[in-house]
């Protein structure tokens, strides 16, 4: 089976991974995208999410909180604002941060900045579901 | 004949400054280790950040395509002879001294670009072709456009780069920051001072080119040997409201590039306006084309800002690992010095004592002849 390499690059992390791999799905601002080997020239936003990658008959799941993606035949890059491994991922933090966003958005508070809470809940549910915990 | 109480006395000092600038010395290189392992981390962002970049850019060249941020040099012409825009330099250098030339080195360099008037060669000026620094270009081609300041002499304006303006402030009984502004428009021209602003990172920038004249806009403090994106991102939505607002027509950022422990060179960049005529020669020409989601006036406007702040944040982890690694060098330096220092003081005190011992022997045998 033919691979692409996939490169995850954040600004403080340096590679959180670089592998190739046979097939990513990940979600842009327009919404899901499967990338397979040879996949046209591609720039793209994404949005706080679980990352799906599938390499060598296995699946694996990757934290990407935002960022922006560039596809090429050979080569995915993507430039994420932060990236985390399942085994790096703070569950309590997570839990806490979910619980946190969504009393503010159910407030309905005019001062809470909405955008920005429904960013940092979208953030908590993709770490959690990465984890694979249940969300509460 | 010298003193032995005093040649103690300066060797106790000796030591103890030797003291000091050791243990600066260890403070430095810790540091240093965590300020270079945050700019190794941040590396491979930063480069695919710019190839993409590039890539993007290669692309967009010839094209229909409406950015503010991305134009050809003659749309950068057409849009000064509209308004009056002025020319604004980011200069990144370290809130204290004791680090050797670092601070000094980039203030030649943010000299050399900031006053550059298109009649001298410059030495930067051809670094490695596709790097970055496109001001001196902008300028050329705006001369022709934009009634430059006629300036003064070269070397005059050279005297005052290197400390002509302290000294004339300082005849002048007091360097106010008024003062020196005067001061700075009798060496430069008025218009000069007034086409530039200039954003400081470093309490050692700030006071340097404030007592130049210039025009400092915004400066921050505090923050050089450990940077934090949040302040990069600051300047950057600085930057781009000013752009955006025609205010500035040009941004470059001049910050010291670390390459290794003991090689640390001065690096100027040019953030914005992105001249799609300097992309053109580097490299391979894309046949195919990228598509964009959703479009490419969405990707564009979020990816720019986003560049420009990770370019910023990225040359202040450069700038903060060079510091630390010049204030290494010369911490090391200075106790090695001072060891010598000592070592020779050493010699010289064994010298004194012993002339003091012969003088005295001489003078017993001398009375005990004049008995005989």
């Amino acid at each position: 089976m033919s691979t692409i390499l996939l490169e995850v690059a954040t600004p403080d992390k340096g590679d959180v991974y670089k592998n190739g791999i046979n097939m990513l799905i990940t979600r842009s601002i327009v919404g899901e995208l499967g990338i397979l080997p040879k996949h046209a020239r591609l720039l793209t936003e994404l949005v706080p999410h679980a990352m799906r990658i599938k390499e060598g008959g296995s699946e694996k799941q990757l934290f990407i909180s935002g960022g922006f993606m560039e596809v090429t035949p050979d080569k995915i890059t993507i430039l994420a604002d932060a990236a985390e491994n399942p085994e790096d991922i703070d569950v309590e933090r997570a839990k806490s941060a979910y619980k946190r966003a969504e009393e503010r958005l159910s407030k309905k508070n005019p001062d809470i900045d909405i955008d920005r809470a429904e960013a940092a809940l979208a953030r908590a549910k993709a770490r959690l579901l990465v984890k694979g915990v249940p969300i509460p | 004949m010298a003193n032995l109480q005093h040649i103690r006395r300066r060797i106790k000092s000796v030591k103890n400054i030797q003291k000091i600038t050791n243990a600066m010395d260890m403070i430095a290189r810790s540091r240093f280790n965590a300020a270079r392992d945050a700019l190794l981390d941040n590396l491979p962002y930063v480069d695919k950040t710019k190839e993409i970049m590039r890539r993007v850019m290669m692309q967009m060249r010839g094209r229909e395509y409406e950015h503010p941020f991305v134009m050809t040099r003659d749309e950068l012409i057409a849009n000064q002879q509209q308004a009056d825009g002025k020319f604004l330099f980011i200069v990144i250098a370290s809130d204290k001294g004791l680090a050797g030339s670092f601070s000094s080195n980039v203030f030649k360099e943010a000299h050399d670009t900031i006053e550059y008037d298109g009649t001298s060669e410059s030495t930067s000026l051809d670094d490695d072709g596709d790097d970055e620094n496109f001001h001196k270009k902008n300028f050329d081609a705006l001369k022709s456009v934009k009634p430059m300041p006629t300036r003064t002499q070269k070397q005059q304006r050279q005297m005052s780069a290197t400390g002509g303006v302290a000294k004339a402030s300082a005849h002048r009984g007091g360097g106010t920051g008024s003062g020196n502004l005067e001061v700075a428009r009798e060496y430069h021209d008025a218009n000069y001072i007034d086409g530039i602003e200039l954003i400081t990172v470093g309490r050692k920038a700030t006071t340097h080119f404030q007592q130049r004249g210039y025009n400092v806009i915004k400066s921050y403090h505090g923050i050089s040997e450990r940077p934090q994106y949040k302040y990069a991102k600051e300047i950057a939505d600085l930057v781009l409201e000013r752009f955006a607002s025609g205010e500035i027509i040009d941004v470059t950022l001049i910050y010291t590039q670390f390459k290794s422990a003991i090689s640390c060179v001065p690096d100027d960049v040019t953030l914005l306006p992105i001249i799609t005529d300097d992309y053109a020669k580097s490299g391979a020409n894309l046949k195919e084309e990228y598509i964009y989601e959703p479009d490419v006036v969405t990707i564009l406007d979020k990816f720019l800002p986003r560049r420009l702040s990770t370019r910023i944040y990225g040359a202040m982890l450069h700038s903060a690992a060079s510091e630390l690694s010049s204030r290494m060098n010369a911490m090391s330096n200075a106790t090695d010095n001072a060891q010598e220092l000592v070592g020779r003081l050493n010699l010289f005190y064994n010298k004194v004592r012993q002339a003091g011992i012969t003088n005295e022997i001489n003078e017993i045998v001398g009375g005990a002849n004049a008995l005989e």
